[in-house]
């Protein structure tokens, strides 16, 4: 069973999903340049849970707020390298966001370009929350005070999913019995009852009559009459029609569609100044201009609706949010969510709002998650149950996850790969079995020394190691390898080079000159 | 719902509030030396054995020689009848009640536009400048706040008459009407008894319900600079307080949590930080309202207004302090204010779920 799942992952290993690349993230303090990360590079592949582990203070939490480009600006800018998102690298306009005069390690001078920032914020709050999400350390800070929880879920879904909600009511209104045909059709071709709920669970989602489902399990069951259960199903949607004008909805729809045109060619204008072709970049440009402003004037008077009375003009997509919003609640577990729907954040108990948290990270269906340390302002209880979820997310949708802790006991629970991090460097990458039976870099044997262990075997009288002396200071971090003045096997070369992240064996890397020689080139 | 219970419960605490501030102007009425009070009741020309008796008449007419927990009762029944005593000044006299509502709805006119006015300009300022911290319009926005800040707001309303008043300003005698001087409350007109317009003794309010637009305008700019006075001089504390909160809301974690949501960068500020960074300023507006009600005495005798302030200064300057007249100003701006900490409070409930308790 162990070895399937692991074959199905091996497979899927073709295409990483998120690839970060010599990523370099600054803080400039009035003290001086802090190097938060250093050249950190790894992938993350669909469907995996990919561990950062380090004391604090080594660079994991800002390595995941990089990833989402949330490093809050000023003091900290990124500065330098490539975070690929499901193959769309979005520091591609990094060079023209601001220009950075830095004269010495306290005098830095940041000219921000108005311009280039909207347009990158405007594109990555397409990504964020769509193909990549977050949850944080302190689900009570993390949530809006002043904000109902199904409020702050529906934002989310609202802002991501306009289009399939669209599609949704669209179908259901324009059902017709070839539809019901090919379901009828779909549905007795299955014989396995599990199965056939899932064919009733698709046909229910996609035309957007979920509440029929329950309703419709029961009709196919103690009917076989094909056409007394299409006229049925016909009769259902015909009593429950909502009064919604479709006009509206189809403006909207296409609305959203064109916009999403723009934003599709707004990425390959992007792409094109990277790479410099001019005429291509000036093409896209033109395209991008007169698509803006037909939209602008075709959805005028749809704008101005929105603009003014948007709780009016949505409320039957927002009534399909919350509906989802309620689904979702009810997928991470939460008891009675049509009253937690309802109710402030201070309402909850810190699992409860965790778990809203997940629900708010899933609500337009991301292909991968970033926790930063999920669960450790949770108890020990409730840690179990996040935890859990997540892993479950993980089997269920096959949502890749970045999951970032210091707690070893959880990493040997969740991931299947491991990283390493040590000043805001990538010292070991492996996968987790070979971190716990074999680690290699100086730092993760000291990591692995100081946790009591079950699975091995202790000598008697054994102690708990510690490594000694303390994670440095980032604004003069020492030279060369940043661990050599608390390593044991500490050489001449490492206060004078780099190493370099190396594959030591398959699936292993480790950057340390105890393996190899290799040092990075500066 | 919860917000309904939340009103109610209020409204409960309203009750035994207004009974401490009854309490309060009655001992800071009886700690005022009676004898001016008494003299006010004996005849001067007369003998000293009939003075001897005038005084013991108005000890006895006034109640002085019962017991105080008495007199307390005494006041009480006074003013749930609505009688709040006399008073005699050059500015007004008759039964205080009366003053009260006579000049009390021009105040309330001046403070109401002055709130409106300033809650109108200073959350979409502060919101501007707050989401900019240490930019150049931030840079211009806190030294205007702070230097109109340092500045006495009577100081500014001279200094506003002496720019922009008629005759005396640089805009000669296009200029704003600086007093009451040309007040059309003069004009012959049956809705208007005794300087005093009819029915809701606001002058703008009833020349618009009686259709006079002539006078209606004539009000209008005769209120324009003792609102811009009184509105810069709280809009200044107000507009530091919603930056500071904008600030602070803006580095808070479930910000950072709206946009890893995805959130454009308009909406964030919109929805999410600009809330939850004018809780703390609701509470601001209370405590300046009380700060305006001063300001408002001072204003009104600066422009030469017919409102509460200059009411509440006639008790004081005349020839005899009027007891009467100073007891019931005092209750009236304790209840006032009382009634603002209300909506405050209520607002700020409506705002913040979690004070819904």
């Amino acid at each position: 069973m162990i070895a399937q799942e692991e074959g199905i992952k091996e497979t899927q290993k073709t295409n990483p999903y998120v690839v970060v690349k010599n990523l370099v993230t600054q803080f400039f303090t009035s003290k001086g340049i802090v190097k938060a990360l250093d050249k950190v590079s790894f992938e993350i592949y669909p469907g995996e849970i990919y561990g950062l582990v380090g004391e604090s203070g080594c660079g994991k939490s800002v390595t995941s707020t990089s990833i989402m480009d949330l490093i809050p600006d000023p003091p900290g800018r990124i500065m330098g390298g490539e975070i690929y998102i499901d193959s769309f690298n979005i520091l591609s306009d990094l060079r023209s966001l601001a220009r950075i005069k830095i004269r010495s390690e306290t005098d830095v001078k940041i000219k921000r370009s108005k311009r280039a920032n909207k347009r990158h914020n405007e594109i990555l709050s397409q990504i964020r929350g769509n193909k990549i999400s977050m949850i944080f350390q302190e689900p009570f800070l993390a949530l809006n005070p002043t904000m109902r929880i199904g409020d702050q879920i529906m934002e989310s879904i609202l802002l991501h999913n306009i289009l399939s909600i669209s599609e949704g009511i669209i179908k259901r209104n324009n059902i017709n019995s070839s539809d019901l045909d090919k379901f009828m059709k779909n549905l007795n071709s299955e014989t396995d009852p599990l199965r056939r709920k899932k064919v009733i669970n698709n046909f229910v989602s996609e035309f957007g009559i979920p509440e029929f489902e329950e309703s419709l399990n029961s009709l196919i069951e103690n009917s076989t009459d094909d056409s007394y259960v299409k006229t049925e199903i016909i009769n259902m949607i015909q009593d429950n029609k909502r009064d919604i004008d479709m006009k509206l909805i189809t403006e909207i729809s296409q609305y959203y569609s064109l916009k999403q045109q723009l934003f599709q060619l707004t990425l390959d204008e992007i792409q094109a100044e990277r790479t410099g072709e001019t005429a291509i970049r000036n093409q896209k440009h033109a395209q991008i201009k007169s698509m803006r402003s037909y939209i602008n004037n075709k959805f005028f008077s749809l704008r101005i609706k929105l603009r003014f009375a948007e709780k009016h003009y949505m409320s039957p997509f927002r009534k399909e949010a919350r509906r989802r919003a309620i689904e979702l609640l009810s997928l991470v577990n939460i008891a009675g969510p049509e009253v937690v729907v309802d109710s402030y954040p201070h309402e909850l108990s810190g699992g409860m709002q965790q778990r809203a948290m997940i629900a708010m990270a899933l609500a337009s269906n991301p292909k991968m998650l970033i926790a930063d340390e999920p669960t450790t302002a949770l108890d020990v209880t409730t840690q179990a149950q996040i935890l859990e979820i997540i892993k479950d997310l993980n089997e269920l949708i096959g949502m890749a996850v970045l999951f970032i802790t210091h707690d070893l006991a959880v990493i040997a629970e969740m991931c299947d790969r491991v990283g390493v991090m040590y000043a805001g460097n990538l010292v070991e990458e492996t996968s987790t079995t070979e971190i716990f039976n074999d680690p290699k870099h100086p730092y993760t044997v000291g990591l692995m020394n100081s946790v009591p262990r079950a699975d091995k075997k202790r000598e008697k009288e054994i102690r708990l190691e510690t490594i000694p002396g303390t994670v440095p200071n980032l604004i003069s971090p020492p030279s060369g390898c940043r661990f050599h003045p608390r390593c044991k096997f500490a050489m001449d070369i490492c206060s004078l080079k780099k190493p370099k992240l190396v594959e030591i064996s398959p699936q292993h890397k480790v950057a340390c000159f105890l393996y190899s020689d290799e040092s990075e080139v500066d | 719902m919860e917000l309904r219970y939340y009103i109610i419960r209020r409204l409960l605490i309203l009750i035994p509030t207004l009974f401490g501030l009854i309490l309060l102007t009655f001992i800071l009425l009886r700690a005022i030396p009676t004898s001016d009070l008494i003299a006010s009741f004996v005849s001067q020309k007369a003998n000293a054995t009939q003075r001897a008796v005038e005084k013991q008449q108005a000890i006895a007419y006034l109640g002085l020689n019962q017991p105080l927990p008495v007199q307390f009762l005494y006041y009480l029944n006074d003013i749930i009848h609505g009688n709040l005593g006399v008073m005699y000044t050059g500015f007004y006299t008759g039964p205080v009640i009366g003053g009260i509502s006579k000049f009390l709805p021009y105040t309330l006119e001046l403070t109401i536009a002055t709130v409106i006015l300033s809650i109108l300009i200073a959350i979409p300022l502060g919101t501007y400048i707050g989401a900019r911290p240490n930019s150049p319009s931030d840079a211009v926005g806190r030294i205007f706040s702070l230097g109109i800040y340092a500045m006495p707001v009577f100081w500014l309303a001279l200094l506003a008459q002496m720019v922009f008043g008629k005759n005396i300003g640089i805009l000669g005698s296009y200029g704003l009407p600086i007093s009451g001087e040309g007040y059309p409350s003069t004009t012959k007109v049956p809705w208007i008894v005794n300087n005093v317009s009819e029915p809701t003794h606001m002058l703008l309010v009833d020349a618009l319900l009686h259709g006079n637009l002539t006078i209606a305008y004539s009000a209008f700019i005769h209120l324009i600079l003792p609102v811009a006075v009184l509105t810069l001089s709280i809009l200044a504390g107000l507009l530091r307080f919603i930056r500071a909160g904008m600030v602070d809301t803006a580095n808070q974690e479930f910000v950072k949590t709206a946009r890893a949501k995805g959130v454009p960068e308009k909406l964030v500020l919109k929805r999410h930080v600009r809330k939850n960074a004018l809780l703390p300023s609701v509470t601001v507006i209370g405590l300046l309202m009380a700060g305006l009600l001063g300001g408002v005495v001072v204003i009104e005798d600066v422009f030469d207004l017919r409102g509460m302030g200059r009411l509440t200064l006639a008790t004081i300057t005349g020839l005899n302090i009027q007891f009467y007249g100073v007891a019931g100003t005092v209750l009236f701006f304790g209840i006032i204010l009382m009634i603002t900490n209300l909506i405050v409070d209520v607002v700020y409930a409506f705002l913040d779920p979690r004070i819904r308790y």
